[in-house]
């Protein structure tokens, strides 16, 4: 054991001292891996920078939050087979409320696009999501100033409205919008909440930071009929683990409601976020994959260098190696010397590609979103490991079985 | 000193040491591989998003009411604009002799035909249409007639269908001189559609075509606007007609000068340059991310390069001793930088364009070489030869031939 020992430290001072002997090969050769791995942790960390966000901007809709709309959301289904559906009316939304009892929350909901001013402000194309008191209920949301709208406030359609902090920022760029008079599509509404940041921009329309909340009454006395369009009735179950029993439920008290016979396929869909997530993943995973493809050749361009600098320095070292060898340096002395030489080269690159990538991604974080893990950081000093010892092994293993004969001759 | 005889020494000591040369190919080979493995995939998704939005035959433009912005309705400007109508078409195409065909038609989406018993999915879309605009949208009548001037002007009752449709409703009896319902009105057929090649993206199989003044008669002739297709007589005077359409229909608005064009004219490019604002940023970070790999094998060059110069000293030395120039010496080791650069991209260019068409083949994509990315990775190859040999062979050159033969 303590053989191994000695021979490691005298092997490890060994290839201290040959990378000091030849700095700018070092060097070079360091930066070659320093390259691969910067490339790789931040493709990495900006990988699981837009994945955090997507599932923060996600979770603002809520894991537990069931949609019961005449439409399904990603469906192979043709859409002519959807279009006789039933519109989901008020009416199913109180006798769903009434028969259902394992949902936490149930809110109606019906949709607008419209302009809203302030002043000569405006901001156009904004997501109107008329609903009542009992909507804020199937969120997560935070204010940062006011309130959600009451029940009298929803019951007896007032006109005021809660806006996502985006529009804030656009429309009150000085603060303080409570109780101040904006126009959704040239209808006086009293601002009586503002939500704090939710979302993210990655859901588009869906991020409550860019829609404004009103009473389900006033959007279908001002904006769309509810004779003839469709509500949405969102479900929140009572906890994740009860979102199955909750959807299971919601069918059957749908089904009831719509007084389907056995035989008769549902004329509702429940979607959940779960179907945006696999859109997103088949999208985002594809993209992931070929990012650290990518990233990850060039960590192998920067192996190959060092390969090949590592069999220049057994050529230039052959008479040392023979004489080392006539002297009795065993077989796994010397491979263990050129393993080392290439391993120690490999990690100092690569702890200096980790610090700069994590660098850079401090500072691209104000741009974009990255995240740094301590998973990346162990994987990418595992890498540069690996990648020392294996593009070091032919090399070394070239070194250790010379004949010490052949390699005292050499000239 | 001839080019040849420094070429001929570059060639010897990179054939004098196979390994290393190998080597260091092989890290050339594996950059350029990723530059042209990522572009070859790019081009050829292009290239079908192209083809598929391409909705206009060749040499052909639409004048349109509205501009077509993704995803909005028209602009706020813009929602005030006057229909375009067919009689303005008609006075277009008394103006604009030089085009080859002005054709007018309109569209109407998601209607049911139906025969006897029979009914299609509610995803037809109807067309109406002059006799023009058949050419224009290259429409060739497989079996029974082609629409006549007559049909136009008499809106009479007939219409011709795309094969899929006959298939769909008339699988066993011919479909020419049968009548179908649109909207309850009733259409005879005369003729049938050769099949349209597949598109990406877009179906274009579902057509009814009805004569234009017919189609009115159905879907009402106010609060439609019609589109203007204008095909010309080859690519030359595409741009003069356009102008030439552009002017006459400002005449024939009443657009006063200096005001905009009440009008928006659409082209393929129109809509492939809206595309290429989007995929052209995704082709620069492509492009920066895949050049990494590159550069990591450019460092490996130098670094070779260092040490074979380093080995050589002593040669070096006498060949100054006996009278080699400066630039010979740095010619040489350059030589030596940019042959390994050329013959590892070209390696890597053969693998990246074979292995991104075989990617490309996995998602139906066609088969391309993008031939621009050939000679930039070519040329990106000989970039870095010579900017990753010229610190190598610039120490050779200026070596001092004394301390060089003296070097142990």
């Amino acid at each position: 054991m303590d053989a191994i020992l000695f021979e490691f430290k005298e092997g490890l001072l060994i290839a201290l001292r040959a990378i000091k002997a030849n700095k700018i090969r070092a060097a070079l050769t360091m930066l070659g891996i320093f390259i691969g791995v910067t490339a790789v942790v931040l493709m990495s960390t900006a990988i699981k920078g837009i994945d955090n966000s997507f599932q923060k901007g996600i979770s603002a809709l809520g894991s537990d939050v069931l949609y019961i709309s005449k439409w399904a959301w990603f469906s192979n289904e043709e859409w002519w087979k959807m279009r006789n559906r039933p519109n989901i009316t008020m009416e199913d939304y109180y006798e769903f409320k009434e028969l259902a009892k394992l949902p936490l929350a149930v809110a109606p909901v019906a949709n607008s696009v419209q302009t809203i001013k302030y002043g000569d402000r405006r901001v156009e194309n904004i997501f109107l999501t008329g609903s009542n008191a009992d909507y804020v209920k199937t969120t997560n949301f935070t204010f940062e100033q006011g309130r959600f709208y009451s029940d009298v406030e929803s019951n007896s359609s007032r006109n005021v409205a809660v806006i996502g902090s985006e529009i804030y920022k656009k429309l009150f760029p000085r603060g303080d919008a409570l109780d101040k008079t904006i126009k959704i599509g040239g209808v006086n509404y009293k601002v009586v909440g503002v939500l704090a940041k939710q979302g993210s921009t990655v859901l588009g329309p869906f991020n409550p930071d860019n829609q404004v909340f009103i009473p389900i009454g006033t959007i279908f006395k001002n904006f769309v009929s509810r004779h003839f369009n469709s509500i949405t009735i969102n479900v929140r179950a009572r906890s994740p683990e009860m979102v199955q029993e909750t959807k299971d439920e919601a069918e059957s008290v749908m089904r009831k409601i719509r007084g389907l016979a056995y035989n008769e396929p549902d004329n509702f869909s429940i979607n959940q976020q779960e179907a945006l997530q696999e859109q997103y993943n088949s999208v985002v995973g594809v993209i992931q994959i070929a990012g650290l493809f990518i990233t990850g050749l060039s960590l192998f361009v920067g192996a190959i260098g060092i390969m090949n600098i590592m069999f220049v320095s057994v050529k230039e070292r052959t008479k040392e190696i023979g004489l080392r060898k006539a002297i009795g340096a065993k077989r796994r002395t010397i491979l263990a010397q050129f393993l080392l030489e290439s391993t120690v080269i490999c990690l100092m690159g690569g702890l200096i590609g980790l610090i700069a990538a994590i660098l850079l991604s401090l500072m691209l974080n104000q741009f974009f979103p990255t995240s740094i893990q301590w998973s990346v950081v162990l994987i990418a000093i595992l890498i540069s490991l690996l990648t020392g010892i294996i593009s070091g092994l032919a090399p070394a293993y070239t070194a250790a079985k010379m004949d010490p004969v052949e390699a005292l001759r050499y000239e | 000193m001839k080019i040849s005889q420094i070429l001929a020494i570059s060639l010897q000591s990179l054939k004098s040491n196979r390994l290393r040369t190998g080597l260091t190919i092989l890290g050339v080979v594996v950059g350029i591989f990723s530059i042209i493995l990522i572009m070859t995939i790019l081009t050829m998704l292009q290239n079908s998003i192209d083809e598929g939005l391409s909705s206009l035959s060749k040499n052909t433009f639409q004048i349109q009411k509205n501009d077509q912005v993704f995803g909005h309705g028209p602009r706020r400007e813009d929602r005030n604009r006057k229909d375009l109508t067919i009689e303005e078409a008609y006075r277009l195409k008394e103006m604009l002799p030089q085009a080859k065909y002005v054709g007018v038609e309109q569209w109407v989406f998601g209607k049911v035909a139906k025969f006897g018993n029979k009914e299609t999915n509610p995803n037809i879309q109807i067309a109406g249409v002059s006799t023009d605009a058949m050419k224009t949208n290259d429409w060739n009548v497989e079996f029974g007639r082609d629409l006549r001037e007559n049909d136009i002007d008499h809106s009479t009752n007939v219409c011709l269908i795309f094969q899929p449709i006959a298939e769909k409703l008339f699988p066993n009896i011919d479909p020419i001189g049968q009548t179908i319902r649109v909207d309850g009105r009733p259409l005879k057929v005369i003729g049938v559609i050769e099949k349209q090649s597949a598109l990406f993206g877009s179906s274009r199989d579902n057509i009814i075509i009805l004569p234009i003044t017919t189609w009115q008669s159905i879907f009402g002739k106010y609060n439609h606007s019609v589109n203007i297709t204008v095909m010309t007589h080859s690519d030359k005077d595409y741009q003069s007609v356009m102008e030439a359409a552009i002017g006459y229909m400002r005449k024939i608005r009443k657009v006063a000068a200096g005001e905009p064009n009440d009008f928006y004219i659409f082209s393929n490019e129109s809509m492939i340059s809206e595309i290429n604002k989007i995929t052209d940023p995704i082709k620069i970070i492509a492009l920066a991310i895949s050049l990494i790999a590159l550069i990591a094998a450019g460092v490996g060059i130098m670094n070779i390069m260092l040490v074979s110069v380093t080995e050589r000293t002593r040669e070096i030395g006498i060949r100054k001793a006996l009278g080699a120039r400066k630039t010979w010496i740095l010619s040489q080791f350059l030589f030596e930088a940019i042959i390994l650069c050329v013959i590892g991209g070209l390696i890597g260019i053969v693998i990246g364009v074979s292995l991104g068409n075989f990617a490309g083949s996995l998602i139906h994509a066609q088969a391309a070489i993008p031939w621009e990315w050939v000679f930039i990775g070519l040329g990106l190859c000989i970039a870095v030869g010579v900017i990753f040999g010229t610190y190598p062979a610039y120490k050779a050159a200026n070596l001092d031939p004394i301390e060089a033969l003296r070097y142990e």
